[in-house]
């Protein structure tokens, strides 16, 4: 992870701000600058419903380098109730059963950190409801 | 605008190159291609590469295999594009031989990965997707490809070991292919019994990290195989983004466009190159270039059509899967790998009376597709 | 002088967190006695991903949304275990809210930094400075392995937000007194992982001290007594000291049952009495009085006297006793792994 990158982008990363098409109406998560459906630049910040619905999910075993010590790790596909599609880690999945088609809302835990003395990197993840 | 012709090519054995570094791998892999042909002057070097900065401190590929070569003074760059590197090495050499303002060129594929540490490797590999957007959440490379397969199986009803028939024909063709990494065959039964890396793709339905490098000179001048179409697509870079993730949109446009180029019927083709780094892309490739119907691809493969002796032989050599997967070699073995079977010199992999081939090389999943279409000049 | 305030502050929202695993006592005395347990059942523990932030958050979230999002001017998190020694949680979740014109900042005082921060809070809304803060109290606490502890240093995260009455607030805080002297029952040094104690110390002069002296402070000021209270909530280091401190004062055991969790909790440090009342709000009726009392190894004790005026608003609040219920258990390998516990 990159310190500043992460801080550039911290907003999106705890929030879900994403973005909304004033022309067209169309939603995106992470943010875009040019609309893929309308070809529009007129865009504004949109925040994304913290809640959403697993379209696909895997256990990881091998992460990489940065999340080693987190291992093993629950990712999933959500299709978050606007119809946006984003990737992230399932919270507290260890007891959990995951299937496609269960109900997750998003929170917000540690996605890694730079050792004992570097950066924590906060981040959305979800939960299963 | 000139033809393109293949006029030789080298290649180095797939493995563990404990002893040799990443220049010595394309320097080995140049000079196998370059044999026979000292009279030959060659104008322009392309290197197709992924991860050399990241893993083995070296950028600037370029002008270090020319300078390498002994070759200072000529025209020399590195083209990236993830795991299609290699395809996207050799389509830069086609177009600047086509262009008619370069004879010859010399195009090498190389990855020198085993030097590198299994988890930093896999953080390499996702480098692939958004630094910004996926990697952050922890995703590697193979995760992603693990979200499409669950995602695959549970919308076309597929179980697991119909995927995995591709690693087990990978490992078939292998076992006879002198350049391969491993040559040993594998049963259903012992990819089932591999441990999963990320649900559902296995340790042995998962192509390895490999040291490779193969080389291709490229020419304007009449040889035996001809290169009769190069094409290159791109889809979304996240599989997220993507209306319809099952659809390797990237891989259908350039298979489409290559056709067309190239005047040929794809029924006509008699063998493929794909992308097999894992099952699911397999599959995916082989139904969006419509070898297989949506949701087939496995029963297809079950049933013996890919096999090396079935209607469509694919991964002649092994592949991804057990030729090995020296990421920015990979798409330039395809074509040495075509260019043996069109001048049959493929051995006991010969695919008999082969004429014409396809190679197909992704970098990401799908995100960049390499297409090219080879023929045997009669 | 006595340090006391007349408070006029309302709680909009409350909510509490506590992590989904469980430690048994048992597993903890099978891994350093060999056989028994420890004074409590159960505590609860942070998963690999959670921290005093991530739960801090998560509290909050339940508060500001019960609260509808008002426009914050105070983030003030009490927390002795802060996932940096410098660099603040409240500047953090302002971000993370939305809130940046605002007091962003973080209290430490053992135990109770949770209350600490109610009570700031609390005063700036009093006086008019603010209109709306939130008050969070969050801990992922450490015991020492093999220390007694290790059996009761828990993880949990309380969160209230404050505003001006409004009619349809769900409780006032209307008084509060604070009692500090220097007591070295507890500590923790510069850089140290685990926190130091004395033994037996952390009671009466402690814990029995402190918290007596701030309630019997808070009588004298009030007026009110025991029989006055339909709760009464009292930092809880383990199952028996709340009880006990309870009796020593005169409360009946019905009015301090519905806030005790030590047993299957733990102690979650500056989260623990602000845990505690989301419990006892969960079950509170309009007209109720709520007397609260953290205590603080350093030492001192915070009290408060709270009114209850109406119900909380929110169809999708879940009370706190029904959430407890979803745990799961880990073993202490698993709870080592999580903790950082092992050397790598």
């Amino acid at each position: 992870m990159i310190p500043i990158a992460y801080w550039r982008n911290r907003k999106l990363y705890t929030r879900l701000i994403g973005s909304r098409c004033k022309r067209c109406g169309a939603e995106y998560y992470p943010p875009v600058k040019v609309c893929k459906k309308c070809g529009s630049v007129d865009l504004e910040e949109k925040e994304m419903p913290k809640t959403g619905t697993i379209i696909s999910y895997t256990k990881l075993t091998e992460p990489p380098v940065d999340f080693k010590d987190y291992s093993p790790i629950y990712l999933a596909m959500i299709r978050l109730d606007n119809g946006v599609t984003v990737l992230g880690q399932i919270a507290d999945a260890e007891s959990e059963e995951i299937r496609i088609g269960m109900r997750v809302m998003a929170t917000i835990r540690k996605w890694t950190e730079d050792g004992q003395n570097g950066i924590i990197y906060y981040g959305y993840k979800f939960k299963i409801i | 605008m000139s033809k393109v012709y293949i006029k030789s090519a080298g290649l180095i054995p797939v493995g563990e190159h404990w002893n040799k570094s990443l220049t010595d791998l394309m320097v080995e892999a140049s000079l196998n291609a370059l044999k026979g042909q000292d009279g030959v002057k060659i104008d322009r070097i392309v290197v197709g590469n992924m991860m050399s900065g990241y893993l083995n401190n070296q950028e600037h590929l370029g002008a270090l295999l020319a300078s390498a070569l002994g070759m200072k003074g000529i025209e020399a760059l590195k083209v990236e594009a993830a795991c299609g590197s290699g395809g996207m090495a050799v389509h830069e050499g086609y177009i600047s031989v086509k262009s008619g303002d370069y004879e010859n060129v010399l195009v090498v594929g190389v990855e020198k990965m085993k030097d590198a540490d299994t988890q930093v490797l896999t953080k390499a590999l996702a480098m692939a997707e958004s630094a910004d957007f996926t990697q952050v959440v922890g995703a590697s490379f193979i995760s992603l490809n693990a979200l499409l397969m669950r995602m695959y199986m549970n919308k076309y009803n597929v179980q697991e070991e119909f995927l995995d028939y591709f690693p087990v024909i990978a490992h078939k063709n292998a076992v006879t292919a002198a350049h391969s990494q491993f040559k040993k065959a594998f049963t259903l039964e012992d990819v089932k019994r591999s441990p999963y890396l990320a649900e559902p793709i296995r340790l042995l339905s998962s192509a390895p990290s490999s040291d490779g490098a193969a080389a291709l000179l490229l020419s304007s001048k009449p040889s035996d195989v001809e290169i009769l179409a190069s094409e290159v697509s791109t889809n979304e870079l996240m599989i997220s983004q993507r209306e319809n993730p099952l659809k390797f949109e990237a891989t259908e446009k350039a298979f489409k466009k290559a056709v067309e180029k190239a005047e040929i019927n794809p029924s006509s083709v008699d063998f493929l190159e794909i992308h097999d780094a894992f099952p699911i892309v397999a599959a995916l490739s082989l139904e969006a270039m419509g070898y297989s119907a949506e949701g087939r691809a496995g029963f297809d493969a079950a049933n013996g059509k890919y096999n090396l002796d079935g209607d469509l032989p694919i991964l002649t050599f092994g592949g991804l899967k057990a030729r090995g997967h020296p990421v920015g070699g990979t798409g330039v073995y395809q074509i040495v790998e075509a260019y043996m079977q069109l001048t049959g010199t493929a051995g006991k992999n010969q695919v008999q009376g082969a004429k014409l081939g396809v190679t197909q090389n992704v970098g990401g999943v799908d995100t960049t597709s390499v297409v090219h279409i080879l023929r045997k000049v009669s | 002088m006595l340090y006391s305030m007349r408070l006029n502050s309302a709680i909009l929202g409350y909510g509490a967190y506590v992590p989904k695993y469980r430690i048994s006592t048992e597993e903890i005395a099978r891994m350093w006695a060999g056989e028994g347990s420890g004074p409590n059942r159960m505590k609860a523990v942070a998963s690999y991903d959670e921290d005093a932030l991530t739960m801090a958050y998560e509290a909050a979230s339940i508060a500001m949304k019960m609260a509808n999002y008002p426009e914050i001017q105070a983030i003030l998190v009490g927390s002795e275990s802060k996932p940096y020694a410098v660099k603040p949680m409240g500047s953090i979740l302002s971000d993370i809210f939305g809130f940046n014109k605002i007091l962003g900042v973080d209290l430490e005082f053992a135990c109770k930094g949770g209350t600490e921060a109610v009570q700031m809070i609390s005063g700036m809304i009093t006086s008019g400075v603010i209109k709306y803060g939130l008050a969070i109290g969050s801990d992922t606490a450490q015991g020492r392995p093999a220390d007694d502890l290790e059996y009761t240093a828990a993880s949990g995260a309380g969160a209230v937000v404050l505003g001006q009455p409004n009619g349809k607030e769900i409780a006032r805080i209307t008084h509060s007194v604070t009692y500090v002297t220097d007591t070295p029952d507890f500590w923790r040094r510069p850089k140290e992982h685990y926190p130091m104690h004395l033994g037996r110390f952390t009671g009466e002069p402690a814990y029995f001290t402190h918290i007596m002296s701030s309630v019997k402070l808070l009588f004298e000021e009030t007026g009110f007594k025991p029989s006055d209270f339909n709760y009464a909530i009292f930092h809880q280091p383990n199952p028996r000291f709340p009880v006990e401190v309870g009796k020593r004062l005169g409360f009946k055991e019905e009015q301090l049952k519905p806030g005790l969790l030590n047993d299957e909790l733990g102690n979650s440090y500056s989260a623990n009495t602000l845990v505690a009342l989301s419990a006892v709000l969960d079950v509170s009726k309009i007209g109720d009085r709520i007397l609260l009392a953290s205590f603080g190894s350093g030492a001192g004790s915070d009290s408060f006297v709270i009114e209850v005026t109406s119900k909380a608003d929110d169809d999708d609040y879940i009370p706190l006793r029904e959430r407890l219920k979803n745990y799961v258990e880990i073993d202490y390998a698993t709870y080592s792994k999580w903790r950082n516990k092992i050397i790598r």
